[in-house]
């Protein structure tokens, strides 16, 4: 059994280093490179979102110029397709150190980037990167690891190119010497696809603007699947939060008649025998008195714990004012039912 | 005096207060104040808007310091405040609490009169609240995934505390209609430690 396990891990290891060896990872990273410089250059370019977004970008702010904001961005895009077009077309099997220069030019778009990226998240962090237009996300971690892979990516074409390039100047052998994409695809279409499809889910995944394509169908596709967190079972049922207690009694003629006293938030609340009391607290000052004296009070209603504004809109509530220190009930007239002089009969 | 006296205390006051809510107080219904129809315009006139509501005095910021039951505050335009906690404030952190749950870094926003020393007799303190029109991204099993303008924030849900509302419906417990992609506007306690927001009540579908 051990040398089974042994000899699976050691042919897997030779099928690894062969197919580095032959080239599937040198050939394939410009495809894929080609791929997200293709796409954000194309967007930059062509895309109607481009003078929408150019104010919003954090380059607007440095320029201090949308319509220069839109001539960069447009010339970008454009560098950026030419270089996709480079990576496509100049493999390294070319063995050329010109098939170098896709990759140069991709590694040094990366690599200003990720300047332009670190000055604006220190000068205008709330600002869009403007790496895709249609794109309002913030510079985050994300963008800059997308711009570093570009970085990375460009330098490992280039590298493969400048090596394939002095191969060929050393060697005439076939053996050993780098292969253009298309022929990588056809020998290997397992491993391309797989390596394809990873790195995209990757750059996808580092693209911000891309979230809404994807996270939220999964998101909704989890809760269908695995059920809604929430139930309404757990959380207590038909209970009636405190919350709607307290927005059932600032709706009522109750809370009316009180406001002028109260000046506090909730102090407290608590049931008891069916019904839930809140406390406020606040300041009586007695009318009639010459310089009456403020007393400090405590505002409490009670309410039944089982209605809210769903159930009644005209609740009735209970109401004691009393004096904060000596529990004495105080402003009972201004609780009391208004009396209202008889209107003079017409006739 | 012990937590327990301090807690026994409490009981027995909120008993007594319960009496005098219960037993004898004023029911205020429709009908005891008067109605509300066009016959109540000649009606004895009502008490007057809050005497003290022209004498009050808002505070905003972050707090600084906390020396007893003195709150320093530094304002958003850099301005300082000095708030007085008194017996009779209401202290809101996600939900009715105590001055012991204020911390240094904490937010504030507080009402109260303004003292002749310069400090503010805070009536009511709401730390770190926040009010936010957000959209929901994502349903977890204990929070919220919500985007506000630019910002990700996670939202946590206190099952039974987190309340909801629903196309304008009373506030209930039961979070099970909340949708991913649903407008929701977010009012909560934010945490500064990882800057988080504790969900308090959140309103959709209006």
């Amino acid at each position: 059994m051990e040398s089974l396990t042994s000899g699976l891990a050691s042919g897997l290891a030779s099928d690894l280093t062969s197919s580095l060896t032959t080239g599937l990872v040198p050939a394939l990273v410009p495809l894929v490179l080609a791929g997200l410089l293709g796409w954000t250059g194309a967007v930059k370019l062509f895309g109607r979102g481009t003078v929408r977004q150019a104010p919003k970008t954090a380059l607007a702010r440095m320029l201090r110029s949308s319509e220069r904001t839109v001539l960069v961005l447009r010339t970008v895009g454009a560098a950026e397709l030419v270089a996709a077009v480079g990576l496509l077309a100049l493999p390294a099997s070319v063995g050329s150190t010109a098939a170098a220069a896709p990759g140069v030019a991709a590694a040094a778009l990366g690599a200003g980037f990720l300047g332009y990226l670190a000055r604006a998240r220190a000068t205008a962090p709330e600002s869009s990167c403007g790496c895709s237009a249609g794109d309002d996300a913030p510079i985050t971690w994300r963008t800059f690891a997308r711009a570093a892979a570009v970085l990375a990516g460009g330098a490992v074409s280039a590298a493969c190119a400048l090596g394939a390039a002095w191969m060929a100047e050393g060697s005439t052998g076939a053996d050993g010497a780098a292969q253009p994409w298309w022929t990588v695809i056809q020998e290997q279409p397992f491993v391309s696809l797989g390596f394809l499809l990873l790195s995209s889910a990757v750059l996808v995944g580092l693209s911000a603007d891309l979230d809404r394509w994807w996270r939220l169908p999964l998101r909704r596709f989890r809760l269908r699947l695995f059920g809604h967190p929430f139930n309404s079972a757990a959380a207590g049922g038909s209970a009636v939060p405190v919350a709607a207690t307290v927005e059932l009694l600032e709706r009522s003629l109750a809370w009316q008649a009180a406001s002028p006293v109260v000046r506090s938030g909730l102090v407290d609340h608590w049931a008891e025998d069916g019904w839930r009391i809140l406390q406020f607290t606040g300041v009586y000052e007695e009318s009639g008195e010459e310089g009456g004296a403020a007393r400090p009070v405590a505002v409490l209603f009670a309410l039944d714990a089982t209605v809210s504004t769903d159930t009644t809109a005209e609740p009735a509530v209970r109401v004691a004012i009393v004096d904060a220190d000596t529990g004495e009930a105080v402003a009972a007239e201004l609780l009391s039912p208004a009396v209202r002089p008889a209107l003079p009969l017409a006739g | 005096m012990t937590a327990h006296q301090g807690i026994s205390s409490a009981v027995g006051r909120r008993r007594f207060l319960t009496r005098t809510v219960v037993g004898g107080a004023t029911i205020v219904g429709a009908t005891a104040l008067g109605g509300i129809d066009a016959d109540a315009a000649f009606a004895a006139p009502q008490p007057s808007l809050d005497p003290a509501f022209a004498k009050s005095s808002f505070v905003e910021g972050r707090i600084t310091r906390i020396d007893g039951s003195v709150l320093q505050v530094l304002g958003s335009h850099g301005d300082r405040a000095c708030v007085q906690l008194t017996n009779a404030t209401s202290i809101w952190k996600g939900e009715p609490t105590t001055a012991a749950a204020i911390d240094t870094g904490d937010g504030l926003y507080a009402r109260g009169v303004p003292m002749p020393d310069g400090t503010v007799a805070a009536d009511a303190v709401w730390v770190n609240i926040v009010n936010m029109a957000t959209t929901i991204r994502g349903i977890g099993k204990n929070r919220l995934h919500l985007s506000h303008g630019h910002h990700e924030i996670v939202g946590n849900v206190f099952p039974g505390t987190t309340n909801a509302s629903y196309a304008g419906q009373a506030l209930t417990s039961d979070l099970s209609k909340l949708r991913i992609g649903q407008h929701a506007q977010v009012l909560g306690a934010w945490r500064p430690s990882d800057d988080s927001v504790d969900v308090v009540r959140i309103s959709v579908g209006h």
